[in-house]
């Protein structure tokens, strides 16, 4: 207790709203959605601690807060007993059969009214007392924590949240039991402790060897970071036999315990505690946060990115090849195809030669699909006269699809969450995105690319850029006007040489009315040649380029679905870390407002390091 | 069996039982069963190894446990007779168990192989707080009359304390050797949960048990023992030898003069417990009962001891369940990817040399010769249709990369799986540090060395079954010579009917080109379907044959892997199966000596 006192009371009031935003916020961050997965027992400790700053935050919102002080330990080593000894009265059952308490008690000054407890106070027994020494005061007796029935230990668990100190009660044969034990390590970093030894004259059994319990005690809470523990070595039982007992053994303190329940913890002290209990639910809040903090991903998924580009490659061409082999039977159709979007740059006689060469030529493309017995594809595919290209492809797809692609798909994903997790990235993180990813309808995709492929194709056969447009042109040019010109021209040249004066008696023979047709057959022959040869249509030369093509879309398409997941997910935890840290800062403000401002010195034997 | 087998097989379902227990306290969720199993390995060292080595029946044990602070030391002190067992205010000072034998029993019980297992027999004395595997005998003065001349007495660690769980294994220990449990409870501790947890377990393990309540005040003696009675007995679970019958004594807080002084000052106390022991100690059945009641304790709790193996089991059973059918995903994927797509154009080759051999040889070849001229505008023809009808077969993807690509794709799903379960059992996760350490490369190897030999059995096994399409008949003279007779009346059949159908006309020429081609396309149709039946006979040859040679043994070796290689698992499985076994040869070989 030192003189920076007078602060404790406005310290204490404002704390209030500063916990109840803290509390807000917390609540807001664990009701929303996380990528990152919140294990049950850290989402189920931070809500108890969202639970606990609501019950500080209101129980420091008045004038004068209330210390609790909370029994605890195992079943017979006298916590009723106790409470009847420093209540001067039965206000506890104490007996000797075991379990005795199975009720929690609450003894408090009549003062103050039961509403002003927290919710696990009010469902107990309530004993009103008069005793102007203990009105900020509560004991609380609890159930045990070591018999047979379990709900006891289950009662005293639900009680020990509002505890401000807790007083540890041990027996001569139970100080050291493991149960108890253990919830104090539990508890001991969010309350105060102070420890009774109850049925002293048990432990003065003159033993040679050994230590005596109550040195016992006092080493293993200096092991537990307790150096000068509040210890107090009692025999209730006597107190409770008479009001002030004679022959006590020496070294007895039920009095000292009385006395610094009633006295020691002056108000300062009480606002004390109080304060030191709220510094350390925000350490443990600031513990448990920490814990919880997404970690750092982007450096594992710019690692994951790259190695997944590498799949992706190798994924997009071996689809690619085999779609492009799919076609490899319509390689006839395809070519036609190309041969007749070809033909639409010429014109007249060139045009109608190469129509009729075309349809004698592909006879078979069409005639196949009219013969019932010849083996064919399920659904009839549109024959390039009247070229379907969506239909087409989506009977690629189909068919390559049932073969190889669609095993692919799941293949693709495990391959994917392989290559992830040798990079080190968490794969909680992708399974769910990688599957939405897989779920999506990849013939659709597929259908796509190949139908862009191809016209992609066409349009580059077609239209052609360079020195092959010049080539195009102009041997369109000359396929449009030469033929004709032929024609007219050996017609010419007959009509003149019927014409002639020079050479009258000519006879027109059938041979020379056959000459131009003859001759200008010959020039469409040669100049079909001349563009087959210098404007190839034959599917060996576009399937690469084909293949290319199909290959690059395919990369995007993969690349735009599954690329950006590793990075996104990494971002999503990087957004939800920054909301941690929002969180961490807030509660580490308040600690330090806190710390700035408490004092501590007379409570700190109550808590351990 | 001679008693080298005996020893062989007690210290065989000891270890097990023991490598189990270790198994649970490795698991969190499990840990409370090792106390059971330790229970279970103790009985099968101490009760049962030296009764089937035909170790003497005497002297017996008296193990006396309780709580920390419960009086154990002075329910020694009564039945030794005198204050030995120092009383200890300090709570979880008795660290090790130790045993107090007057001068006069004969020493040598301890003497049997891996007797108290792990604990150490201390040759000097030492104080009882020394925290180590070990337990003394200190020798008490006595004479042969006195009531328990020929029992050890052992004073034992409590269960209760923070530090007890270092040491109730050397409390088990004891208590699985002891013919009767002097269970110590105080007036604070009698209705505790872990005491009771205790005396629990060692009612079902067949114990007989004593309880003796202390440090009430006289009044209250007859309640509490009452209250003991409601609470605490009528909850005892029911053991294999039927409910038990549980003598319940009580001592009141005595006076350090009758601490000190148990024979004279307190023999009220003691001499009720005296009698009550005295009568569970009949030297001709108490050891009979004792190894009776163990052995009949293992063979119940078997199915229960091992049920701590059920996780792991489960565990198993799933991951080969994914071995398997990812198995059936590569089959299918080689079934679509290459199988169904695959020609094996080796087979239209030996369809053109059964045709040519069904041609006539020598002077036939005339005969055929003309025949062929004749059949010529009929084969132009068909050129000219199969040339505009028949599409070029899809390109197929190699077998090999085909197999390559499943089978990594096999490996992907296993890993990734393994992955995403790691942390639902450490089966999966040692599955999933398997996948980083190396399984991946010794998995592939295993398949390549699969694979090579597959690889060479089938292309034999192709070029065999093509081969065989024409061998058959190259070696069956008379088979051959009446196919070719038979498809040579077919041709001259043909001409016969051409020249009846067109008399000595000039239709006749085209209905010989007709009805020759047409007998030859008969002919044909016939081969092709049976060189047919062939190829899909090797199609589905080829199946099997990866299925078996390959993704078989594959998939087994997979499944095998997390139980190979001195694996935990492996060991799990041993002990899994040798237990039930193991407990059934031990009761058989005790029946004798138990009923003479």
């Amino acid at each position: 207790m030192t003189d920076a006192s007078p602060t404790a009371e406005p310290l204490l009031r404002t704390l209030s709203p500063l916990l109840h935003a803290l509390e807000r916020d917390l609540r807001g961050w664990l009701d929303g959605a996380h990528r990152q997965p919140l294990s049950l027992i850290a989402r189920a400790a931070l809500e108890g601690m969202a639970r606990d700053l609501g019950r500080q935050s209101d129980a420091l919102d008045v004038e004068r807060p209330l210390l609790i002080v909370m029994l605890m330990g195992g079943t017979g080593v006298g916590k009723s007993t106790l409470l009847n000894a420093l209540a001067g009265g039965a206000v506890a059952q104490a007996s000797f059969t075991r379990p005795t308490t199975r009720d929690p008690v609450v003894y408090y000054h009549e003062s103050v009214k039961p509403d002003r407890f927290d919710e696990a106070l009010r469902h107990c027994r309530l004993v009103p007392h008069d005793r102007p020494n203990l009105q900020q005061k509560i004991i609380v007796d609890t159930p045990d924590l070591d018999s047979n029935d379990i709900a006891n230990r289950d009662k005293l668990i639900a009680l020990l949240p509002v505890a401000d100190i807790v007083l540890y009660v041990g027996s001569q044969e139970k100080y050291h039991d493991r149960l108890g034990w253990d919830l104090f390590k539990e508890q001991r970093k969010r309350r105060a402790f102070a420890f009774v030894l109850n049925k002293w004259d048990r432990c003065l059994h003159s033993g040679a060897l050994g230590l005596r319990p109550d040195q016992d005690l006092l080493r293993d809470l200096k092991d537990e970071g307790f150096a000068e523990p509040r210890l107090f070595r009692t025999m209730a039982q006597a107190w409770v036999d008479a009001p002030a007992p004679s022959g006590l053994p020496a070294g007895e303190q039920f009095a000292e315990l009385r006395d610094w329940l009633e006295l020691g913890l002056t108000r300062l002290e009480i606002e004390a505690v109080k304060a030191r209990g709220v510094g350390q639910l925000l350490a443990q809040l600031d513990h448990g946060l920490d814990q919880a903090r997404p970690s750092d991903l982007t450096a594992e998924a710019e690692r994951t990115r790259t190695a997944w580009d590498e799949v992706l490659r190798e994924e997009a061409d071996t689809s690619g090849t085999v779609l492009v082999s799919t076609l490899e039977p319509y390689s006839a159709e395809i070519e036609h195809h190309f041969r007749v979007e070809g033909q639409q740059k010429f014109r007249g006689l060139m045009s109608a030669y190469l129509k009729l060469t075309t349809k004698l030529r592909y006879a078979g493309t069409s005639l196949r699909d009219k013969i019932p017995l010849v083996p064919r594809m399920e659904k009839k595919v549109e024959t390039p006269t009247n070229w379907n290209l969506a239909a087409f492809a989506h009977e690629c797809t189909r068919v390559a699809g049932e073969r190889v692609l669609n095993q692919r798909a799941g293949a693709l994903v495990n391959r994917l969450l392989v290559e992830a997790d040798r990079q080190r990235f968490p794969l909680p993180l992708l399974n769910g995105p990688t599957n939405e990813a897989a779920r999506t309808d990849w013939q659709v995709r597929y259908d796509r690319a190949l139908m862009e492929a191809l016209a992609e194709v066409e349009r580059i056969r077609t239209r052609p850029r360079g020195i092959r447009k010049l080539l195009h042109v102009s041997v369109v040019t000359l396929s449009n006007i030469l033929p004709e010109l032929v024609f007219v021209a050996s017609f010419l040249l007959l009509l003149w040489r019927f014409f002639d004066p020079q050479s009258v008696g000519y006879k027109v023979t059938s041979l020379d009315l056959l000459l131009p047709f003859a001759l200008t057959l010959f020039v469409l022959v040669v100049l079909q040649l001349l563009s087959a040869l210098l404007l190839p249509v034959r599917w060996s030369s576009v399937r690469d380029e084909f293949h290319r093509q199909l290959v690059s879309r395919l990369e995007t398409e993969l690349a735009a679905v599954y690329g950006p997941i590793p990075g996104d997910t990494a971002a999503a935890l990087l957004r939800e870390r920054a909301k941690v840290d929002e969180l961490l800062t807030g509660v580490r403000e308040v600690r330090a407002w806190l710390e700035t401002r408490q004092t501590l010195a007379s409570v700190a034997g109550l808590y351990g390091d | 069996m001679d008693d080298a087998d005996h020893r062989q097989l007690v210290s065989l379902l000891a270890g097990d039982l023991a490598w189990l227990e270790d198994h649970c306290r490795r698991q969190p969720a499990l840990a409370r069963d090792a106390g059971q199993l330790r229970l279970a390995a103790a009985l099968v060292r101490n009760v049962a190894g030296p009764f089937l080595d035909g170790g003497a029946i005497t002297p017996l044990h008296v193990a006396v446990v309780g709580g920390a602070g419960a009086g154990k030391s002075t329910v020694v002190n009564f039945l030794v007779g005198s204050a030995v067992a120092e009383a200890n205010p300090q709570a979880g000072y008795t660290r090790h168990p130790t045993a107090y034998l007057q001068s006069t029993t004969a020493s040598g019980w301890s003497g049997h192989l891996g007797f108290l297992g792990s604990l150490r027999k201390l040759d000097q004395p030492a104080p009882a707080d020394l925290d180590q595997d070990v337990y003394q005998v200190r020798r008490v003065p006595g004479d042969a009359a006195s009531p328990l001349g020929d029992v050890i007495v052992w004073d034992c660690p409590d269960m209760t304390t923070w530090a007890a769980s270092g040491y109730v294994p050397r409390l088990i220990e004891v208590a699985a050797l002891a013919d009767v449990i002097v269970y110590v409870a105080s007036d604070e501790r009698y209705n505790d949960e872990m005491p009771t947890q205790f005396l629990h377990l060692l009612v079902r393990a067949g114990k007989a048990v004593v309880v003796v309540l202390t440090k009430m005040s006289e009044a209250q003696t007859g309640r509490i023992v009452e209250h003991f009675e409601g609470e605490v007995l009528s909850r005892l679970p029911k053991a294999t030898s039927g409910r038990p019958a549980v003598p319940v004594l009580a001592v009141p807080y005595l006076t350090s003069e009758q601490l000190a002084d148990p024979a004279g000052k307190a023999a009220v106390h003691r001499i009720p417990l005296i009698n009550q022991v005295m009568v569970l100690t009949d030297p001709t059945t108490a050891r009979k009962r004792t190894v009776d009641h163990a052995l009949q304790y293992l063979s119940t709790a078997c199915g229960e001891l091992l049920d701590v193996a059920q996780q792991d089991l489960a565990a198993m059973d799933a991951w080969r369940g994914l071995v398997q059918s990812s198995r059936a995903d590569f089959d299918n994927r080689y079934r679509t990817e290459f199988l169904n797509g695959e020609g094996f154009r080796r087979f239209d080759e030996a369809r053109t040399r059964l045709l040519d051999l069904l041609e006539l040889p020598g002077a036939g070849r005339a005969f055929a010769m003309t025949l062929f001229v004749l059949r010529m505008p009929y084969r132009g023809l068909r050129s000219l249709i199969e040339k505009a009808l028949i599409r070029p077969a899809a390109v197929n993807v190699g077998e090999a990369q085909v197999l390559e690509g499943s089978f990594r794709a096999w490996i992907d799903q296993l890993r990734a799986e393994a992955i995403r379960r790691a942390d639902s059992n450490p089966l999966w996760k040692h599955i999933s540090q398997g996948f980083n350490a190396g399984l991946t490369d010794a998995a592939h190897d295993q398949f390549q060395a699969l694979l090579h030999s597959h690889q060479l059995s089938s292309a034999e096994e192709i070029e065999g079954a093509a081969r065989a399409v024409t061998a058959g008949l190259e070696q069956n003279p008379a088979a051959l010579a009446s196919l070719r007779a038979g498809k040579l009346l077919l041709d001259v059949a043909a001409i016969i009917l051409a020249i009846w159908a067109g008399g000595l006309d000039w239709p006749t020429i085209v209905y010989i080109f007709l009805f020759v081609s047409l007998a030859h396309q008969v002919v044909e149709l016939i081969v092709r379907q049976y060189v047919e039946g062939r190829r899909s006979a090797i199609r589905s040859r080829k199946m099997s044959i990866v299925s078996h040679d390959v993704s078989g043994p594959m998939a087994d070796w997979l499944a095998r892997w997390p139980a190979t290689g001195g694996s935990a698992y492996e060991k799990l499985q041993g002990a899994l199966r040798r237990v039930p076994d193991s407990i059934a040869q031990l009761r058989r070989l005790a029946e004798p000596r138990l009923r003479a």
